[in-house]
C-alpha cells in the first residue's frame, strides 16, 4: 500500500539521517558554521544588475538546512522553486527527486534513485554524490575570517583581484585587493579536469598546478555553447612550466553548455569550469593580465601577517638584486641569475648583453621598484613569481618586468625574466 | 438566461441555487439514466442526456461531473478539463472534480499540475483516500522525472504515465443495485435511524489502500480491484456474539449515531466531544489547527444534514471498534456521498473517535 503524506513523518529522521551521512558526508556533529557564501562588499551606489552568482548552491543549501531539521514539506517547496529557476542543475534535481520520493517510500540513500535508473547512470550518480559532498564541505570548513591563501606573499594595487582554486574541495575563491589585504568576496563550485590536477603533457586531461594571470577575455559569441557564458584564458604553460617540459596550451576558465548548471567535479579536459551566473561575475569584476589565478591541489590559508616574516629572505634577495644593479657592477647582478636562466629563448650569456644595456641606461641612478607583486609557488621546488615596475630615478618610463626566482642551495636566484 | 445570471443580485443567485438543488435532488433517476447509458458503452447518448438535464439545471454538480466523466471517456480530454475546471471553481468544497483533474492532466503527462490539483483536494478534504493514493503515485512520477534529469536519461525512459484513480460519480450509489438514497431528507434535518447493524452485504470487501469510490465495474483499474474482490469478505463480528459484545457494539454504534446528531446540528462542544483525546487530525494538522478548520466549516453553514447508511460496528478487540458506514451529507449547496471509516476506543464507558478515515 502506498503510504499517504501525513505518514510521512516516520521517513523524516531516515531521511535527515542520510542527509547528514551523505549530502554533508561527514557523521560527526553537525552544528558547524552555517555555510555561507562569503560576505561581498557594500554594493555600489551605481544601479548595477543583480548578481546571481552563487544564487543557485545557496538555495540548495537552504533545501539542505530544512531536510537537516526535519522540515521536509518546506524543502520540498523550495526545491520546486530551485529546479523550476535551474532546470538543468542535476544536483537539484537529484535532492528534488529524492523530496519527492520520501513522500511515497522510506528513502535509503542520497540519491535514492530506482534501481533500474541507477543501472543505466551508476557513474553520474557517484559524481552527483561526490559533487554535493564537495559543496558542503567547502561551505562548513571555510577558510578562517582574515586568511588568505598561502601563494599571496605581495600582491601590488595593480591587481584589483585575485582568484584561488583548490582543486581537494572544488572551490573558487575569488578576492579583492584591498588597500588592507586581500578580501575574501565569493567563493564558487568548480570543476577540474577528467584526470584531476598536475597537467603535465597536451591531452592529458589534467588541470594545472601553479601560479598563472589571465591574459585575455574571449568573446561569448565567438565561443561554441560549450563554453557557456565566456571564458577567461591563462597563461599556461608558464615559465615554471615550461622549464619542466610541460606541453598543451588552452587552459581556461569558462562557463557550463546550457543544458547543465554545473558539471562533475572531474568533468573537463583540464579547464577550470564554472557555473555561468558565477562565471559572469567574475568576467565583470577581473581584469585581464594583472589578476593572478593560483590553482593548487589544495589551498594553505594563512595569517598575512605571518607570510611577512616568511618572505624576509626573497625581499632581501630581490632588494640586493636592485643594489646591485643601481651600482652598476655587472658581475655582480650575474650572482642573482641562475646558470640555466631562459628570457623567452635567451640563455644567460645571450641575456648578459641586455642587462648590460639597462645598466648603461639608469647610469647610476637609482632603480625603484615598484608596485611588486611576488607569489610563492612551492612544490619539489620553491619558486617566486615577481612582478615589478622598474624605473630609474628621474626616469620618466621603466618596464613592467615579470621574473621567476628559484630557491636554491639557500638562495634565491632568477630562471627568467621579461618584460611584460 | 445564463448570461444574466451573472448579474442578479446574490440573494437571488443562492435562491436559484437552492432551486437547483431542489430540483436535481428531486430528479435523481436522472443520474441513474446517464449513469446506465454510460454503462452499457451509449456514451454519445448518455453526453446528450446529460446536456439536455443540464439545459435545466446547468449548475447541478452531480450531472456535470457525470458529463466530465463521460468526456474523459469518449476521448475528449480537452472538454473534461474545461468541465471539472468549472467545477473546482464553482465547488471549490468538492475534492472529486480535483481528482478527475489530476487523472486528466496526469493522462497528459502534466505531473506538475496533477499534482497541483490533487494538493488541492486534500486541502479540501484532507481524509480523501482516492485523492491521496493518486497524489503517491504523481510523486513517485515526479520523482522519477526529477531522478531522469538529475541524470540526464531523459530520452532513454519513455514516460508511462501511472494509472490514477477516476472517480465515476459524484454522488456513488451504494452498491450494485445502483441505489441511491431517497432524498427526501433535504428538507429535514433529522438523522435518520441506520439500518440494522450488520455487515453491508452489498459492500464488496476492503482492498488494502485501494478505496472503492465507485461500484461502476469498469475501465478503472481501483474500481475493477473493488469489483473483482469478493472473495474477500468484509469482517463479519463473531458468529454468536456474546451479549456483552452485542452491548459493546450497541453502545459504540449509538456514539456514532450522536456523534452525527451533533454534527448535523452544529453542536461543535457536542461534535468534538465525540472525538477522543487521541484523536489523530488528518494530514499533518494539529487537534487545535483542525478544530479551527472544523469549526469554521461547520458553524458557516445555514444547514447541515448527515445520513448515515449501512452502518456496521465491530468490536475488533479489548475496547476497540470499527464504524463503516457511507455517510450522505448535505450543507448549502453541497451535496457529497462517501464511504467512511471510525475507528473507535472506549474510554471509560464512553466511546471516542480516534481514528477518520474516507474510502473503505
Amino acid at each position: 500500500m502506498m503510504p499517504r503524506w501525513w505518514e510521512v513523518g516516520m521517513h523524516r529522521l531516515h531521511l535527515s539521517t542520510w542527509f547528514l551521512a551523505l549530502a554533508i558526508g561527514c557523521t560527526a556533529n553537525a552544528q558547524g558554521s552555517s555555510p555561507k557564501r562569503g560576505t561581498k562588499p557594500a554594493a555600489p551606489a551605481a544601479a548595477v544588475a543583480p548578481s546571481t552568482d552563487g544564487v543557485a548552491e545557496a538555495r540548495l543549501i537552504e533545501v539542505y538546512k530544512l531536510i537537516g531539521h526535519a522540515k521536509n514539506r518546506e524543502a520540498l517547496a523550495k526545491a520546486d522553486r530551485l529546479v523550476e529557476d535551474f532546470p538543468h542543475f542535476q544536483l537539484a534535481q537529484l535532492v528534488h527527486g529524492d523530496l519527492l520520493a520520501a513522500l511515497t517510500r522510506p528513502l535509503k540513500t542520497f540519491g535514492d534513485v530506482p534501481e533500474s535508473m541507477a543501472i543505466n547512470a551508476r557513474p553520474v550518480l557517484a559524481e552527483l554524490r561526490e559533487e554535493s559532498q564537495r559543496r558542503v564541505r567547502a561551505l562548513r570548513e571555510r577558510p578562517l575570517a582574515g586568511t588568505i591563501p598561502s601563494q599571496f606573499l605581495a600582491l601590488s594595487q595593480r591587481s584589483k583581484n585575485a582568484i584561488a582554486v583548490d582543486a581537494s574541495r572544488s572551490r573558487l575563491y575569488l578576492f579583492e585587493n584591498t588597500p588592507g589585504g586581500l578580501k575574501l568576496v565569493a567563493d564558487y563550485y568548480i570543476s577540474v579536469g577528467k584526470a584531476g590536477t598536475s597537467k603535465y603533457t597536451e591531452g592529458d586531461q589534467r588541470t594545472p598546478l601553479g601560479v598563472y594571470y589571465i591574459t585575455s577575455n574571449l568573446d561569448p559569441k565567438s565561443l561554441k555553447d560549450f563554453y557557456g557564458s565566456g571564458a577567461l584564458p591563462i597563461n599556461y604553460p608558464n615559465v615554471l612550466d615550461s622549464k619542466r617540459g610541460k606541453t598543451g596550451s588552452g587552459i581556461w576558465l569558462h562557463g557550463t553548455p546550457p543544458n547543465q548548471f554545473a558539471r562533475a567535479p572531474q568533468a573537463t579536459d583540464g579547464c577550470v569550469v564554472l557555473a555561468n551566473p558565477d562565471l559572469q561575475h567574475i568576467i565583470r569584476t577581473v581584469e585581464v593580465r594583472t589578476t593572478p589565478v593560483v590553482i593548487a591541489s589544495q589551498l594553505k590559508w594563512v595569517a598575512p601577517q605571518s607570510v611577512r616574516s616568511e618572505s624576509k629572505p626573497f625581499e632581501d634577495a630581490l632588494l640586493g638584486w636592485r643594489n646591485a644593479k643601481t651600482s652598476g657592477n655587472l658581475q655582480q647582478v650575474l650572482t642573482y641569475y641562475t646558470p640555466d636562466f631562459n628570457s623567452n629563448g635567451k640563455t644567460l650569456a645571450q641575456w648578459t648583453p641586455v642587462l648590460k644595456t639597462e645598466i648603461n641606461q639608469t647610469q647610476g641612478r637609482t632603480i625603484q621598484l615598484k608596485d611588486v607583486s611576488y607569489l610563492r609557488w612551492t612544490d619539489a621546488s620553491d619558486t617566486m613569481v615577481v612582478t615589478f615596475g622598474e624605473v630609474a630615478d628621474g626616469a620618466r618610463v621603466g618596464w613592467t618586468k615579470r621574473q621567476y626566482w628559484i630557491h636554491q642551495n639557500n638562495q634565491w636566484k632568477i630562471f627568467f625574466e621579461g618584460v611584460i | 438566461m445564463t448570461h444574466s445570471r451573472l448579474t442578479v443580485l446574490r440573494p437571488l443567485r443562492l435562491l436559484t441555487l437552492a432551486a437547483a438543488m431542489m430540483f436535481s435532488v428531486a430528479h435523481a433517476d436522472e443520474y441513474a439514466d446517464v449513469s446506465q447509458l454510460v454503462r452499457s458503452g451509449k456514451l454519445p447518448e448518455a453526453l446528450s442526456k446529460a446536456d439536455q438535464y443540464l439545459v435545466a439545471t446547468p449548475r447541478d454538480p452531480q450531472m456535470r461531473f457525470l458529463k466530465g466523466v463521460i468526456q474523459r471517456d469518449s476521448g475528449k480530454t480537452t472538454d473534461a478539463i474545461a468541465t471539472f475546471t468549472r467545477l473546482t471553481e464553482d465547488f471549490p468544497e468538492l475534492p472529486e472534480p480535483y481528482n478527475n483533474l489530476a487523472v486528466l492532466y496526469a493522462g497528459q503527462s502534466q505531473f506538475d499540475k496533477a499534482r497541483t490539483a490533487l494538493e488541492m483536494a486534500i486541502r479540501t478534504n484532507p481524509s480523501y483516500a482516492t485523492a491521496h493514493e493518486n497524489l503517491g503515485d504523481v510523486y513517485a512520477k515526479l520523482a522519477s522525472q526529477a531522478y531522469n534529469k538529475a541524470l540526464q536519461l531523459d530520452a532513454a525512459n519513455p514516460a508511462v504515465p501511472p494509472k490514477l484513480a477516476l472517480i465515476r460519480e459524484l454522488f456513488s450509489p451504494t452498491g450494485a443495485k445502483n441505489q441511491r438514497p431517497v432524498a427526501a431528507a433535504v428538507t429535514a434535518p433529522v438523522i435518520p435511524t441506520p439500518l440494522a447493524a450488520k455487515p453491508a452485504p452489498t459492500l464488496p470487501g476492503p482492498v488494502p489502500g485501494k478505496p472503492a469510490p465507485a461500484a461502476v465495474p469498469s475501465a478503472a483499474p481501483v474500481v475493477a480491484a473493488a469489483a473483482a474482490a469478493s472473495a474477500a469478505p468484509t469482517p463479519t463480528p463473531a458468529a454468536t456474539p456474546a451479549p456483552a459484545a452485542a452491548n459493546q457494539s450497541r453502545d459504540a454504534e449509538a456514539a456514532v449515531i450522536a456523534w452525527a446528531k451533533a454534527w448535523a446540528a452544529r453542536d461543535m462542544k457536542s461534535y468534538f466531544a465525540a472525538y477522543g483525546k487521541d484523536f489523530d487530525p488528518p494530514g499533518s494538522m494539529s487537534r487545535s489547527a483542525w478544530e479551527e478548520e472544523r469549526r469554521q466549516r461547520i458553524t458557516t453553514k445555514s444547514k447541515i444534514t448527515v445520513k448515515l447508511e449501512n452502518l456496521s460496528v465491530t468490536v475488533t478487540g479489548n475496547n476497540m471498534a470499527v464504524a463503516k458506514f457511507r455517510q450522505d451529507y448535505k450543507a448549502n449547496d453541497l451535496a457529497v456521498s462517501s464511504r467512511k471509516t471510525l475507528n473507535l476506543v472506549k474510554v471509560g464507558d464512553r466511546w471516542q473517535i480516534v481514528k477518520e478515515s474516507t474510502g473503505t
